[in-house]
C-alpha cells in the first residue's frame, strides 16, 4: 500500500491535517462513549430508550425510502423525457430545499390546524365540521411527510445531474435491446445511479438524525430527544454525550454500508464521449401526468408553504423595521457564503486525497469528517466551544504580545461560528465533491501529469474545471444549509449578531409563527435565488 | 469557465476580507473595556439571554438611551447558553444571564457561574420570594400556569384543582403539551415540592390516563385543540392566552374568545407560578452595569411594559398587572421557593418518563 | 541503449501473483515496440509503471542515461518526459483541441506554443480543427489529437495503450499506417500495447509477447511468425502422435 502512495506531497499533508481538524472536536464525543454509565443512563435505558430508538429508525428509514422514491423518479423523468414544464421543473424541483424543515413543520401545522386555512375554509365556506384528527399532522407520519417534502431534493439534485451527464449510450443501448422504460429504469438506471442515490439518501438520513426542531414541535420522541433530555433536563452532559456517541456509532455503520454498497465499482465517465441524452417526448396524457406529478411535488414542497408564509407576512407586515432585516440578510449571506466557499475548498483537497490514496482503510479516513453532520448541532457547539477556549488558552501569550487584554479572542469571534459550520456541513460539500471526483475518474489527472503538469497545476487546470458542476452544487447546498441553520448559529454567534434564521427561530420558538414568517420568507427567497442563479450559471457552462 | 473561477475567487476574497473586518470589530469591542472590573467607566454590558421577545429589545434600547450603557446580546436557548458560559470559564464575556424559568436559574447557581449581588433598589423592587435566597438571581416577571376551559362545554364550578383533572370524569378531555417542555417540568417539580414524589407521580400518571390525545404542539395548540373539540380543558401559560386574544389572525382571536381562564388550587396549594429572571455572572467584567440593568428591568416603567406588551405579571408590587390580566382576577400563588423548581427538575423528568408522559 | 528496462516486477496490493515478473527490455532510439498479450497479461501495467503512475516492486528504468526509477529514486510522472496516449484518449473535455495540445507545453513563449501546436496539427492532419472541442470530433480524430498532444512536448518515449480498440475496422487500417508514419516522421521511440497481432505486425519494429506477467517472446514480427509456425507444427505433431495408430 505504501509503495503505491506514489503521490506524497503537500496536498496529502494538507488533506490529513484538514481531516484531523474536522474530526478532533468529535473526538470528545467518541471518548464520552467509554465513560462509565450512571443512574440516568440506566433510567433512560429502562424507560424510554427503546421507544426512542424505534421512532428514530422508523423516521429515518421511511424518510429515506420516500425521498429516494420521489427524488429518483423525478430525476429520471427530467433526465430522460420531455414533457410540458420540464425546463421549469428541472430547477424548480430543487426549491423545497430552501425551506428549513422546522419552518415547514410550523407552516404545515399552521395550514392544517383548527384556525388554519383548510379547516377554516371547510368550516365557514362549506359548514363542514370534520374530525380535527384528520388534519392532525403532528405525529410520526406527519414528520415523515415534512422531512420527505423538504429533503427529497438532496436525492433529486445529485441523481439528476448524474443521470444527465451519464454516458447516454448506456441507457439508450438498453432501450435498443428491447427493454421497456420500466426495465431500463430498474436494470440500468437504478444500478448506475446507485452512488448518487446513496450519496443523496445518506445526507437525508443524517439530516433527519440531527434535526431537533421538527420532532420537538410535533412531540415525537426520538434519539435526539433523549440526548437533549439528559443534557438539559437532567443536567447530565455525560449521558447525553454517551447517547450522541451511540448515534455516531450508528452513523459509522451507515457509512460503512454505503462504502460496501458502493463496492469496488466506479462508474466514471470514460473518455470524452459524453453527449447529452436524447430526450424522449412524452405526448398526450403521459406528458401531462409527468408534468402533474412534478407540479404536485413542487406545490407540496414549495408553493403551498410559501403562499402561507406570504399570507402571514402580509398579516404581520411592519412589525419589524425594514433596515433591521437588511442587516439580518447581510449577516446571513455573509456567513453562508464564506462557510460554503471554505467548505468547497477543503472538500476539494480532501476529495483529491481520497482519490489518490489506495488501501481500504486510508480511503475511509475522509469519511470520518462527515460525522459532524450526524450529531445534533447543540452537541457540536459544546465540542467546538471547548476546543476554541483551549485554543485561545494556547494563544494567550500571543494576545498578550500584541497588547490585547482579554484571553478569549477566537472563541468570541465569528471564527468560532465558521469553524462550527465547517465541522457540521463539511459532509454536504464533500459528498457533492466526492461524486464529482468519482465521475471524472483518474485518467484525466494521469494524462495531465504525463504532460508535465504537477499535482497543483493538474488540480486547478484539469480537476477543478471538470468538476464545476459538483463544485457549484456543493456550494449551493452548503450555502442554503447554513442559511437555514439554527442551533449552532444561535449559540455560537458573537454579540449582537442576528441572522434570518435566528430571527425566525426566535419567533417560532415562542409560538409566534406568524411573526416568524417574514424572516422565514426571506430565507426561502434568498435560498431560492441562490438556486436559480447558480442553476443559470451551470446551464450556461454546460452549453 | 475562467469567468466562473474568477467570480468564485473574487467572492471568496471579499468574504475573507469581510470576515477579518467583522471579527476584528468583535474582538476590539470587548478588548477596549475588559479589565475594568471595578470601574464604572465602562459603557457596556454583555447579556446572554434565553428570552426572545421583541419587548425585551425595546427595553434594552431604552436602557441604552437612559444610561449610555450599550447592551450587547447573545440570544439562545437557556441550557446551551449556560453550557457556553461554563465552557468559557473565567474568561467569559457574559455579565448577565437571563432566562425564562426558575429551574434554569437555579441550575446556573448550582453550576457556580453566578455571583451574589445586592442592591437596595433591587430589594425594594423585587419581593423576597422572587429573589434567590443567596441573591444570586432575581425574578423579573411572573407567569401563571392555569387551566383553560371551553366556555360552552365546561362550567367553571366543575373545576377546582390540578389534581382534580386526574379524576375519571375528565377521562379523554384533558390537553397539555409534552413533558419535554420546561413549563411542565417546573409544574411537576412544584408538586414534588408541595406533595412529595409519590403524589406527584400519581398526578402525572392520572393525567396521562385522561389525555385527550398524545401531547403535541405548544401551549397555543392546546387552546386550539379545545376549540376544535379534541378536548375540553387545557393547562397552559397565561401570556399565551393574552397573545392569542390580541393576535393578528382573526381565527386565533375567535378561538381565544371561546375560552376562559381558571386559576386552580385556590383553596389548597395555589396556582403554579414561574418566573423569568436574571443573575450576574461570577466573572462578570461589567458587574456594575449588570446590576444597573437588573434595576432598570425591575423598575416600574419596565415592569409595566412587560405586563402590557407581553401579558406577564410584574414582580414589582408597585406595578399593577395590565387591564387584561386584571380582568382574569386575582389569584393565590403556590407558596414555595422558586429554587425548588430547579432542585426538583431532574426528578420531574424521571417521573414523566416513568409514567409514559410523552 | 536509449531506453533500458531492467528486472521490473510489480504486483497489485492484496494479490499474490505478480502482475509483472522481472520484465527486461532495451529499446533503441526511434524504435517502435509492440507489447502483445491477452487482457490480464500485465501489458497495460508495464505502461503505467514506465509512466510513473504505479510504483514498481523492484527494477530499474533508465532513459538516455537518466534513471527514472530504481531502488532509491522515483521520478514523478510529470518529471519523466514520457508521453502517453490513453485507451480512451482522456482528452480534456473542457478544452479546445488547441488547448489540449498546448497543455503540455509549459515554459514556452505563447507564440512558440502556438507554432508547436500548429506543427502538431499539421503532423496529424487536423489543421482545421484547432477550435473544436473533443466531443465535436470523431473517434479517429480524437485519437489523432491525443497523439499530437502526447508528442507535442517532445517526449523521449511515447506510450500508447490499445490505440485502436475504440475505432471501427475500416478506420483501424488507415490509422495504423498513419500512426506508423507519424511516429517515424517524428523519430519518436514508442511502446504500444495491443491484443491484436495484426496491429503489432504492421506497426512494430519489435514485438514483446507477454503471458501471465512473464515475457513469452521477444523479436521481430517475422520471427514471431516463425516461432508460431514451429509451435503450431509441434502441436499438430503432438496430436498426430497421440492418435492411435491403426494397422491395416
Amino acid at each position: 500500500m505504501q509503495r503505491r502512495l506514489a503521490n506524497f506531497n503537500i496536498w496529502t499533508v494538507g488533506a490529513v491535517v484538514i481531516i484531523l481538524m474536522l474530526f478532533l472536536p468529535n473526538l470528545t464525543i467518541v471518548t464520552g462513549f467509554f465513560t462509565p454509565s450512571n443512574d440516568n443512563w440506566e433510567h433512560m435505558k429502562e424507560f424510554v430508550l427503546r421507544q426512542f430508538v424505534i421512532n428514530s429508525l422508523i423516521l429515518t428509514l421511511a424518510t429515506a425510502f420516500f425521498t429516494i422514491l420521489i427524488g429518483l423518479s423525478l430525476a429520471w423523468l427530467i433526465a430522460q423525457y420531455d414533457f410540458p414544464f420540464r425546463r421549469f421543473l428541472k430547477w424548480a424541483l430543487i426549491l423545497p430545499l430552501s425551506i428549513p424543515p422546522f419552518i415547514g413543520a410550523y407552516t404545515y401545522h399552521g395550514i392544517l390546524n383548527f384556525t388554519g386555512a383548510v379547516q377554516t375554509t371547510l368550516r365557514e365556506g362549506f359548514g363542514m365540521e370534520l374530525d380535527p384528527a384528520y388534519f392532525d399532522i403532528m405525529n410520526l407520519p406527519g414528520a415523515i411527510f415534512i422531512y420527505t417534502m423538504f429533503l427529497y431534493p438532496y436525492v433529486y439534485t445529485i441523481t439528476q445531474v448524474y443521470l444527465s451527464e451519464q454516458s447516454a449510450s448506456l441507457i439508450e443501448s438498453t432501450r435498443l435491446l428491447g427493454k421497456g422504460p420500466w426495465r431500463t429504469f430498474f436494470q440500468v438506471v437504478l444500478p448506475i445511479s446507485r452512488i448518487s442515490i446513496i450519496a443523496g439518501a445518506s445526507l437525508v438520513v443524517l439530516e433527519v438524525l440531527n434535526d431537533y426542531g421538527v420532532v420537538k414541535y410535533y412531540g415525537i420522541q426520538t434519539f435526539t430527544t433523549a440526548i437533549f433530555q439528559s443534557w438539559f433536563g437532567l443536567g447530565d452532559l455525560d449521558t447525553s454525550i454517551k447517547l450522541a456517541a451511540s448515534l455516531m456509532g450508528f452513523v459509522i455503520i451507515i457509512l460503512l454500508i454505503e462504502k460496501l454498497l458502493r463496492g469496488r465499482r466506479q462508474y466514471s465517465y470514460f473518455s470524452t464521449k459524453v453527449r447529452p441524452l436524447q430526450l424522449i417526448p412524452l405526448s398526450g396524457w403521459k406528458g401531462f401526468a409527468a408534468a402533474g406529478y412534478g407540479m404536485l411535488i413542487l406545490s407540496l414542497g414549495f408553493f403551498i408553504p410559501v403562499i402561507q408564509l406570504i399570507d402571514w407576512t402580509i398579516l404581520t407586515f411592519g412589525t419589524i423595521p425594514m433596515e433591521e432585516f437588511l442587516r439580518y440578510v447581510q449577516n446571513s449571506v455573509f456567513v453562508a457564503g464564506l462557510s460554503a466557499t471554505l467548505i468547497v475548498i477543503l472538500a476539494l483537497i480532501v476529495g483529491n486525497f481520497a482519490r489518490m490514496v489506495q488501501g481500504k482503510y486510508t480511503k475511509l479516513l475522509p469519511k470520518l469528517t462527515v460525522l459532524g453532520y450526524s450529531i445534533p448541532g447543540a452537541v457540536i457547539a459544546v465540542a467546538v466551544v471547548t476546543a476554541f477556549v483551549a485554543l485561545d488558552g494556547y494563544l494567550a501569550p500571543v494576545y498578550m504580545a500584541i497588547g490585547l487584554e482579554t484571553t478569549l479572542v477566537l472563541s468570541v469571534s465569528i471564527v468560532l461560528l465558521l469553524a462550527a459550520y465547517i465541522i457540521r456541513f463539511f459532509a454536504i460539500g464533500y459528498n457533492s465533491i466526492e461524486t464529482g471526483y468519482d465521475k471524472i475518474g483518474t485518467n484525466f489527472r494521469d494524462a495531465s501529469r504525463l504532460l508535465g503538469a504537477g499535482p497543483t497545476k493538474t488540480f486547478f487546470k484539469v480537476d477543478v474545471p471538470m468538476m464545476k458542476g459538483a463544485i457549484i452544487s456543493g456550494f449551493i447546498l452548503v450555502f442554503i444549509d447554513v442559511l437555514k441553520e439554527i442551533p449552532l448559529t444561535l449559540i455560537l454567534r458573537p454579540f449582537n449578531f442576528d441572522t434570518l434564521s435566528t430571527k425566525a427561530f426566535q419567533y417560532a420558538s415562542d409560538e409566534k409563527i406568524m411573526e416568524a414568517s417574514q424572516a422565514s420568507l426571506l430565507i426561502v427567497g434568498i435560498s431560492a435565488l441562490a438556486i436559480v442563479i447558480f442553476y443559470k450559471i451551470l446551464e450556461k457552462e454546460m452549453d | 469557465m475562467k469567468k466562473l473561477l474568477s467570480f468564485l475567487l473574487v467572492l471568496g476574497t471579499l468574504l475573507v476580507l469581510a470576515a477579518c473586518g467583522s471579527s476584528n470589530s468583535s474582538e476590539e469591542e470587548p478588548a477596549e473595556t475588559s479589565g475594568d472590573e471595578t470601574e464604572t467607566a465602562s459603557n457596556e454590558v454583555n447579556l446572554y439571554t434565553a428570552r426572545h421577545y421583541d419587548v425585551d429589545d425595546e427595553l434594552y434600547k431604552k436602557f441604552e438611551e437612559e444610561t449610555g450603557i450599550k447592551v450587547n446580546l447573545i440570544k439562545g436557548e437557556a441550557d446551551e447558553l449556560l453550557e457556553r458560559i461554563k465552557r468559557e470559564g473565567d474568561a467569559t464575556q457574559a455579565d448577565l444571564f437571563l432566562t425564562a424559568d426558575a429551574g434554569r436559574l437555579h441550575r446556573a447557581k448550582e453550576d457556580g457561574i453566578l455571583q451574589s449581588v445586592s442592591s437596595d433598589v433591587l430589594d425594594e423592587q423585587i419581593p423576597a420570594n422572587f429573589q434567590d435566597e443567596d441573591q444570586m438571581w432575581y425574578g423579573l416577571t411572573k407567569r401563571a400556569r392555569v387551566i383553560m376551559y371551553d366556555k360552552e362545554k365546561v362550567d367553571p364550578s366543575e373545576l377546582s384543582t390540578y389534581e382534580a383533572l386526574t379524576e375519571d370524569e375528565w377521562a379523554g378531555r384533558v390537553l397539555i403539551r409534552s413533558s419535554e417542555n420546561i413549563y411542565n417540568q417546573s409544574l411537576l417539580a412544584s408538586f414534588i415540592e408541595l406533595n412529595g414524589e409519590e403524589e406527584a407521580k400519581e398526578w402525572a400518571a392520572g393525567m396521562v390516563e385522561n389525555f385527550a390525545r398524545d401531547p403535541e404542539g405548544g401551549d397555543r395548540d392546546q387552546a386550539k385543540a379545545i376549540a376544535a373539540g379534541v378536548g375540553d380543558v387545557a393547562i397552559m401559560n397565561t401570556y399565551y392566552f393574552g397573545q392569542m386574544l390580541n393576535s393578528e389572525d382573526p381565527e386565533e382571536v375567535k378561538v381565544a374568545e371561546s375560552l376562559d381562564v381558571f386559576f386552580p388550587n385556590q383553596d389548597t396549594t395555589g396556582t403554579h407560578v414561574n418566573v423569568s429572571g436574571a443573575g450576574v455572572v461570577k466573572s462578570a467584567k461589567n458587574q456594575e452595569n449588570a446590576i444597573k440593568l437588573l434595576e432598570f428591568l425591575s423598575a416600574p416603567e419596565a415592569q409595566e411594559t412587560f405586563a402590557s406588551v407581553n401579558y406577564e405579571y410584574p414582580v414589582n408590587e408597585a406595578v399593577e398587572p395590565s387591564e387584561l390580566l386584571q380582568s382574569w382576577g386575582d389569584f393565590k400563588e403556590q407558596d414555595i421557593s422558586m429554587s425548588a423548581l430547579g432542585e426538583n427538575n431532574a426528578k420531574a423528568i424521571l417521573l414523566f418518563n416513568e409514567v409514559g408522559w410523552k | 541503449m536509449f531506453v533500458a528496462i531492467e528486472d521490473v516486477s510489480f504486483s497489485y496490493p492484496n494479490t499474490q501473483a505478480p502482475a509483472l515478473d522481472r520484465f527486461t527490455l532495451d529499446i533503441k532510439k526511434g524504435e517502435v515496440i509492440s507489447i502483445l498479450g491477452r487482457s490480464g497479461s500485465g501489458k497495460s501495467t508495464i505502461l503505467r509503471l514506465l509512466a510513473g503512475l504505479e510504483r514498481p516492486k523492484n527494477g530499474r528504468l533508465v532513459i538516455q542515461d537518466e534513471t527514472l526509477f530504481d531502488d532509491k529514486t522515483f521520478l514523478q510522472p510529470e518529471k519523466r518526459g514520457i508521453g502517453m496516449v490513453f485507451q480512451d484518449y482522456a482528452l480534456f473535455p473542457h478544452m479546445t483541441v488547441a488547448a489540449n495540445i498546448m497543455f503540455g507545453l509549459s515554459g514556452m513563449k505563447k507564440a512558440d506554443k502556438k507554432r508547436r501546436m500548429h506543427e502538431m496539427l499539421e503532423l496529424v492532419e487536423l489543421e482545421e480543427y484547432e477550435k473544436r472541442y473533443p466531443h465535436q470530433l470523431s473517434g479517429g480524430q480524437q485519437q489523432r489529437v491525443a497523439i499530437a498532444r502526447a508528442i507535442a512536448p517532445n517526449p523521449h518515449l511515447i506510450l500508447l495503450d490499445e490505440p485502436f480498440s475504440n475505432l471501427d475496422a475500416e478506420l483501424q487500417g488507415k490509422i495504423r499506417k498513419d500512426l506508423r508514419e507519424i511516429l517515424k516522421k517524428a523519430n519518436i521511440t514508442s511502446i504500444f500495447v495491443t491484443h491484436d497481432e495484426k496491429d503489432a505486425h504492421i506497426l512494430a519494429d519489435r514485438i514483446v509477447k507477454l503471458k501471465d506477467g512473464k515475457m513469452d517472446f521477444v523479436g521481430r514480427p517475422c520471427d514471431m511468425l516463425d516461432t508460431f509456425r514451429q509451435e503450431a507444427i509441434a502441436e499438430s505433431e503432438e496430436v498426430l502422435k497421440s492418435q492411435p495408430v491403426v494397422n491395416v
